[in-house]
């Protein structure tokens, strides 16, 4: 009795383990679903850098047949077909074909799958350019620093990928392998001054609501991803259309950063974003390298608008600012116990196993059922006194009582023999008691009451 | 390696588990068993005495304790055992009648 709290303890603890045992593997279980998700300090920007679908990146340019445009591409040794936003520089062009029967075809951006394939098919281009985006043979062709990327983007100025392309193929043809003159990039955009005319409008604007948009530019509000950016709210942003190609390029920037000094500027020339201010030197190159070097074919090949470059730009900014590259303080990250708790799950299993593991062993060592002892000593009591009493009354029977004191002494072995064997309490009680009524009869046989089991037990009792 | 863990903690707690559930399951028939067999020898025992006890010979209970203790030689389970001790106690009755008792 005494062992009984100790028990229902031990068997609450075992089953506990089991339980837990179970959540855990659960747990584990349906962790490995989650995908990793590896950002430092969780950074917000959202996923997808540039949203697809309606991100707009299709125009209403539309190309003509491919038998119109073979015709023309056949008439002219570069056709420059409408809604085109690239530029090359046709001297130059012309002076790279040279002698040969090498042909440019501009096509505008923002095709669609089958429109691409139309101006695929003609098949008198040696060059195809569709959007900014330079292919012919088997080469494409794509700036790869920042002139390049500042050039294209910023003017639609291909001249240098178209004749870089030439040269490639023309090298091809010849099969002297030799690419000596490789990196020859163009010449980066010509600068100049920003007149004071076109400054004060921009600069009265940024006073105002911090956002300017020039006349052609694709761009109304700022995207949402300006809060994560720069999240102190002091951000300029100056957006002007794609450049005229060939005309110096008024340079804002560090006009700007000269007349707001400490203030984040984000110029914008069509694609091209580009950032002055404070900590330029830091991340300016680093944030347009991944940009441009990710996205350069999306951006040549589509009509994205202003808004989404824009967005992707400030994305690839937050990422940087969350990269932990520079220092600078995170917000607070809620504390999220599952990730903590995870390397510990299998440590926590392998307890738990072993506890219920210890709790069901011990429990098959040692029965829930055991007799209790107060009852063996009950049933050993009992026995011994019937036993006392069959010996007793054996000295007075004679013929008559001989049988069922014979009988009693019969059960009485049994009952010994299962008290022996520990067999249950009970069956040794149903044998004591037919040992019993075998005596009671003995003692009526003999005449004798007080031999009677129960007054004599009682008696041996008081 | 930590998948290891997994596994083989799985494969401990189902053996466990079985084996927490099958051995006092076990054990629990035995005894079953053999308390089932020690009320039969009990039984084959009284019936023997009223046997020796009984001056006529009653032919069935003979019978039927010859079939019993054939049960009880056999040994097999808790059934055979109360098939046995059931028989030893008809013949029991019938020979207390017949002496009388």
């Amino acid at each position: 009795m005494t062992d009984r709290p100790a028990r229902a303890w031990s068997e609450w603890l075992r089953w506990g383990a089991l339980g837990v045992a179970v959540v855990v593997l659960t747990i584990f279980l349906v962790v490995q679903g989650r995908t990793i998700d590896v950002s430092y300090g969780q950074s917000p920007s959202s996923s997808d850098p540039v949203p697809e679908g309606d991100a707009g990146e299709l125009s209403d340019a539309t190309v003509p047949s491919v038998e119109e445009m073979t015709r023309m591409v056949a008439d002219d040794q570069i056709v420059r077909l409408p809604g085109s936003v690239a530029h090359i520089d046709e001297d130059r062009v012309r002076a790279e074909i040279g002698g040969t029967d090498s042909r440019v075809l501009i096509a505008p951006p923002g095709l669609d799958e089958d429109e691409r394939g139309r101006v695929r098919d003609v098949e008198n281009a040696t060059v195809r350019v569709i959007g900014t985006e330079v292919t012919g043979g088997f080469f494409q062709v794509v700036p790869n620093d920042f002139d390049g990327w500042r050039e294209v983007f910023g003017t639609g100025d291909v001249t240098s990928l178209v004749t870089r392309l030439l040269r490639e193929l023309r090298d091809e043809e010849n099969e002297d392998g030799e690419d000596g003159e490789d990196g020859e990039d163009g010449d980066g955009i010509a600068w100049r001054e920003p007149t004071a005319e076109e400054l004060g409008p921009v600069t009265a604007d940024l006073r105002e609501t911090g956002l300017h948009t020039a006349e052609g530019s694709t761009m109304d509000s700022l995207p949402e991803a300006t809060a994560t950016a720069f999240p102190d709210g002091d951000a300029l942003y100056a957006v002007f259309p794609q450049q005229e190609w060939g005309q110096p390029v008024p340079e804002y920037g560090p006009a700007l950063a000269a007349e707001f000094p400490g203030r984040p500027i984000v110029v914008m020339y069509g694609s091209w974003v580009e950032y002055h201010g404070p900590d330029q030197e830091e991340f300016a190159q680093v944030v347009a390298a991944g940009l441009y070097g990710q996205l350069t074919e999306r951006l040549s090949r589509y009509d994205y608008p202003q808004h989404n470059v824009l967005h992707a730009y400030l994305n690839r900014v937050t990422d940087v600012r969350y990269a932990g590259l520079f220092d600078r303080p995170l917000p607070y990250q809620p504390f999220d116990p599952l990730r903590v708790t995870l390397p510990a799950l299998p440590w926590i299993f392998a307890a738990c196993v072993l506890v219920f593991l210890g709790l069901s062993v011990r429990s098959v060592l040692r029965p829930v059922t055991r007799p209790r002892k107060y009852q063996r000593g009950h049933s050993a009591a009992r026995l011994a006194g019937l036993t006392a009493l069959a010996i007793e009354v054996s000295a007075l029977t004679g013929r008559d009582g001989n049988a069922s004191l014979t009988r009693g002494l019969t059960a009485l072995e049994g009952a010994r023999k299962a008290l022996d064997d520990k067999l249950p309490d009970q069956h040794v009680q149903t044998l004591l008691t037919q040992a019993e009524a075998e005596l009671d009869d003995t003692a009526r046989a003999v005449g004798r009451t007080d031999y009677r089991p129960n007054v004599y037990l009682q008696g041996r009792l008081a | 390696m930590h998948w290891l863990i997994w596994i083989a903690g799985t494969i401990v707690l189902v053996a466990a588990g079985v084996g927490a559930t099958l051995l006092p399951q076990r054990r629990a028939r035995a005894l079953r068993r053999r308390t089932a067999w020690s009320t039969a020898r009990t039984e084959i025992a009284r019936a023997t005495v009223s046997r020796d006890a009984t001056p006529v010979r009653v032919e069935e209970a003979e019978r039927l304790l010859a079939r019993a203790e054939l049960i009880a030689a056999d040994r097999g389970g808790p059934d055979a055992a109360a098939t046995t001790a059931e028989y030893a106690r008809r013949a029991d009755r019938l020979w207390r009648e017949a002496s009388g008792d």
